[in-house]
């Protein structure tokens, strides 16, 4: 049960999530996967073979836009940025997330 | 937004570079995990893996990666445009054949739709072309549907018709221009009033007529057409203002018209014609024309209804001259383009057979090709590719061979249409709307569109069908070849087989008749003779005339090299031809009303008639003694003399009819042999031959009967008139000769194009069979060799071979002639002579088809009788 189920709600919460983590600045994808993990306190696991996909498909979108730049020891990585649409998107987002959970969490605790 | 499109283009055209970021991005991830592995304690070798492992898939996520891209559907694209290219790269024969095919059939197609374009369906350059009309007289009598009318009778339309803003009348004159290079003769219109207000076109430079200069004496301005400007007066842009000395007298050129305007057509010098005197006295003699500009409300047929009404009033009102006399209103484009339209389809509706035809070739050689590739098409089936994506490949070839086809098809086109305006008959109207435009070039665009469906569709179709296993187990090519597309192609040859048929009767019906036509006896002997048009009347006395005319006459006879002279004021086959419709009485008998005769008179030199080749069938010829003074005598053509003296002799007899205003009682002294006026296809018209001196028309036409070659004889003959008259000027010279082919022109023309169609289709059409044909054969040859080795001989197989041909030959040739009953009655109005459904000619083309066939069937079959069975059955 356990991993197998977080992953799935994983990937379906991932743009939502990736927006979030770039709302303070732009970071490359080793960067979102552990920062994820971080502020989740290792609960989410970020699966890397579905996160490079969403940061592109995001791109494609115009959501983030992505520059190549020096990471730390001097290594090439590319960076990702959240647009001014992407915050737009990003506040949209979070607010349906918020009316499902809560609706969620009435079912859970009063059904 | 436009980060999305910024990205979108990026990963569009720097592919390669965007695939390296890519790697390199996920390569820094795994870099990270493997670091990150070392440190918790595993081996380099351990934390590589592990980091590999972790990802969840490196590859897929790379696919995933560029399927995000949103350039998929364009980079697929690209990736079945550049293998298709290859393919057909592969096969340069295939592919040139085909693209030169398919750039044959889209060039004519489009060349024609160009001038179908240009001649019929362009907006005419007037104002509201719908309102304009042209107004005729018909004379039942005479059964001339649609004549000019007279000046009187003009003036009566225009006092009583309510139906028109304003109706303009049209006589053809002529100025003769001196002073200014060579003197030349310049055929031209004189145009009542709003001429050019009616037709609502506004002139290039300059100015069109004012109201006062139809006034007499204030008249001399003239407007010039852009073709004369051109040629004559190398387009002077200083023109306009400058005086012109026209027939003896100072004329202001006031403007030239744009290229577009030619009506009436054939003439490009108007000058304003205002009131004569006797203008209400001629009634008899019919050379005006009119327009009229409808008064906004009015229906045509309202206005038709009009105009009979007032034409039966004039009739009741002057029935010696208008009775029996009706009139018609044609609209302005029917007068302009109705004489080409139904030719112009025909021909237009023929090149498309022809496009038809080799799309079915090329859809048919793409089905072979595709036959022999079921097995890849099976293979990539198999690997997953969707249905849609192999239809997708085959299309897009098809699509490359159109686009190819096409492309060249269109630089085609220009140089077809430039040969097309050069070749074709001077007469052709609205000649210079004929060009390649972006409408032509839209079409072509569609056309390739067409093509590329039809020729792809039937094979794709065919080839993407789900059998799968079938294909797979299909080892080799077996004796069979694969029976559906087989039966397909040869579907398709028989379709080609009747279109080009279709085609074949129709250039065959049109050719007979142009032999019958030119076997018809125009009355008279064209061959070495020479005539020139010359105006007579300007500031001269009838006397005067005649005495020019005698004087030139004789010089002319003298000269070297004249075998006869003659003049006469309607030279048959010319245009310019003065047409004088008389009603006469014969002596002695009674006219019924209403059964009043006519015929037309035409004024002759006494030698006019011989030198012109016209037999004397009774009586004597006319002499240089009938002259004015004299007993005043007429001949008769054999079509009068027929009509009312079918039983008697109609020498001596007298008829009485009006010439020049004055009432003439002549006696007829000869019969001479029938003309055709104006065309092989017209029937001879009763006529009187008068003497010159007694009908001294203004404009009449010499007639130079020559010994050798009849132009080289020009220079000279220019020289004794002008012996006479120094500055006597030349409208039209030509040969008789080549007056009657300028009347068949437009005919050749129709015959070439049509009959280089059918030729085209038969030859595309046998191509078709030969191939389908040699590639059946072909795919039978372990058949032929076992049957060669079970003891068939060379003539069995021979038979095997082409029976399989000429069966589908037979079908398509009664398909074909089944489509041609039903279809060449449409171009009946262009034959002469033979019905539509001419028996000859359908045999004899359904013959040439078939022999077409035999060969294309019989070089496959020899081929077959050659096989080696020892090899055949090796073979696999």
């Amino acid at each position: 049960m356990g991993k197998q189920k977080k992953t799935d709600l994983l990937q379906g919460m991932l743009d939502l999530l990736v927006l979030r983590v770039l709302r303070h600045g732009p970071l490359n994808g080793w960067d979102i996967m552990q920062r994820i993990q971080l502020v989740s306190g290792e609960v989410l696991r970020v699966i890397p073979g579905s996160l490079y996909p969403a940061l592109h498909r995001l791109e494609a979108q115009g959501l983030v836009a992505a520059e190549w730049g020096a990471s730390e020891n001097n290594r090439r990585a590319k960076f990702y940025q959240l647009t001014a649409a992407g915050r737009k998107q990003l506040n949209a987002e979070w607010e349906t997330w918020k009316r499902f959970s809560s609706a969620v969490e009435l079912i859970l605790r009063d059904a | 937004m436009l980060s999305g499109i910024k990205t979108w283009l990026r990963a569009l055209l720097r592919r390669s570079q965007v695939e390296r970021e890519l790697d390199e991005e996920l390569r820094y991830h795994l870099e990270r995990q493997t670091e990150q592995n070392v440190r918790l304690g595993m081996s380099p070798e351990e934390a590589r893996h592990a980091a590999f492992r972790s990802f969840g898939g490196v590859e897929q996520a790379k696919e995933r990666s560029r399927d995000a891209r949103g350039v998929r559907g364009l980079e697929d694209l690209w990736q079945d445009l550049r293998y298709g290219a290859r393919m057909l790269l592969k096969q340069p024969a295939f592919t040139l054949i085909a693209v030169l095919t398919l750039a044959l059939g889209i060039g004519a197609t489009t060349a024609l739709f160009s001038v179908v374009n240009g001649v019929l369906l362009r907006p005419l350059p007037y104002r509201d072309e719908a309102r304009i009309v042209t107004l005729w007289q018909s004379n039942l009598h005479s059964g001339v549907a649609r004549e000019e009318t007279s000046p009187a009778t003009f003036l009566d339309w225009r006092e009583r018709l309510q139906s028109y803003e304003a109706i303009a009348a049209i006589e053809p004159f002529g100025h003769s221009l001196i002073g200014n290079g060579e003197p030349e003769r310049f055929r031209s219109w004189v145009v009542t009033e709003n001429f050019f207000e009616i037709l609502g076109a506004a002139p290039l430079q300059g100015r069109t007529f004012l109201p006062e200069e139809f006034g007499t004496g204030r008249g001399n301005v003239v407007v010039l057409g852009y073709g004369l400007w051109q040629q004559r007066f190398g387009g002077d842009p200083h023109l306009v203002g400058r005086q012109l000395t026209l027939n003896g007298q100072p004329h202001t050129v006031i403007g030239v018209m744009p290229p577009e305007f030619q009506y009436p057509p054939g003439r490009e010098l108007w000058a304003p014609r205002g009131p004569r005197a006797n203008d209400r006295q001629i009634r008899g003699g019919t050379y005006i024309k009119v327009i009229g500009r409808l008064k906004p409300g009015r229906t045509l047929a309202g206005a038709q209804t009009e105009l009979q009404t007032v034409a039966a009033q004039l009739s009741a009102e002057y029935p010696q001259t208008n009775a029996q006399v009706g009139a018609v209103i044609v609209p302005m484009r029917e007068v302009i383009v109705g004489q080409v339209r139904r030719g112009l389809l025909v021909l237009f509706g023929a090149v498309g057979f022809v496009l038809l035809i080799a799309c079915a070739n090329i859809a048919s050689l793409l089905l072979a090709r595709a036959s022999q590739r079921s097995r890849e098409l099976a293979i990539r089936a198999a690997l997953g590719a969707g249905r849609a994506r192999l239809l997708r490949q085959l299309l897009i070839e098809s699509a490359l061979l159109a686009g190819l086809g096409g492309m060249s098809g269109v630089l085609l086109a220009y140089w077809l249409i430039e040969a097309l305006v050069a070749l074709s008959p001077g007469n052709l109207p609205r000649l210079e709307q004929i060009r390649l435009d972006p409408l032509a070039g839209a079409f072509a665009a569609g056309l390739t569109l067409l093509t590329a469906l039809l020729c792809g569709l039937i094979p794709a179709i065919q080839m993407t069908r789900p059998n799968v296993q079938a294909a797979l187990k299909d080892e080799g090519r077996t004796a069979t070849g694969g029976r559906t597309p087989q039966r397909l192609r040869q579907l398709l040859v028989v379709a080609e087989m009747a279109l080009a048929l279709a085609l074949l009767v129709g250039a065959g019906l049109l050719m007979r008749s142009f032999v019958t036509l030119m076997r018809v006896n125009p009355g008279f002997t064209t061959e070495r003779a020479l005539t020139l048009e010359v105006q007579l009347g300007r500031n001269r006395t009838p006397e005067q005339m005649a005495a020019f005319v005698a004087q030139a006459q004789e010089r002319l006879s003298l000269l070297p090299g004249v075998q006869a002279v003659g003049l006469t004021t309607a030279l048959p086959f010319h245009d310019n031809q003065i047409v004088i419709p008389t009603t006469f009485s014969i002596a002695d008998r009674a006219a019924a009303p209403g059964q009043e005769s006519t015929a037309y008179q035409i004024g002759v030199t006494p030698d006019y008639l011989a030198a012109l080749g016209v037999p004397l069938l009774r009586g004597r010829a006319l002499t240089s003694f009938d002259q004015a003074d004299a007993v005043p005598v007429v001949l008769i053509n054999q079509t009068l003399a027929r009509r009312h003296w079918p039983l008697e002799d109609p020498l001596g007899k007298k008829i009485a009819f009006d010439s020049f205003g004055r009432a003439m009682n002549c006696e007829i002294v000869g019969v001479v042999g029938d003309v055709r006026p104006r065309g092989l296809d017209q029937e001879p018209q009763p006529e009187i031959y008068l003497p010159y001196a007694q009908a001294p028309f203004g404009s009449a036409t010499w007639l130079v009967r020559t010994a050798g070659d009849p132009l080289s004889l020009l220079p000279a003959v220019k020289e004794k008139i002008r012996e006479v008259n120094p500055t006597q000027t030349f409208a039209s010279i030509a040969t008789l000769e080549q007056l009657l082919d300028h009347s068949t022109s437009r005919r050749r023309f129709n015959l070439f194009l049509l009959g280089s169609f059918a030729a085209l289709a038969l030859l595309l059409a046998g191509i078709g069979l030969y191939g389908l044909i040699s590639y059946t054969t072909a795919q039978r040859t372990q058949e032929i060799g076992i049957r060669i080795a079970l003891g068939a001989q060379g003539g069995d197989v021979l038979q095997l071979v082409i029976g399989q041909g000429m069966k589908l030959a037979l079908a398509g040739v009664a398909l074909g002639l089944v489509t041609s009953l039903g279809l060449t009655r449409l171009m009946a109005s262009l034959l002469f002579g033979i019905s539509a459904t001419d028996t000859l000619t359908f045999a004899g083309v359904s013959l040439l088809l078939l022999s077409v066939a035999l060969l294309a069937c019989w070089i496959p079959a020899r081929r077959a009788t050659k096989v080696d069975p020892m090899i055949a059955l090796r073979y696999e």
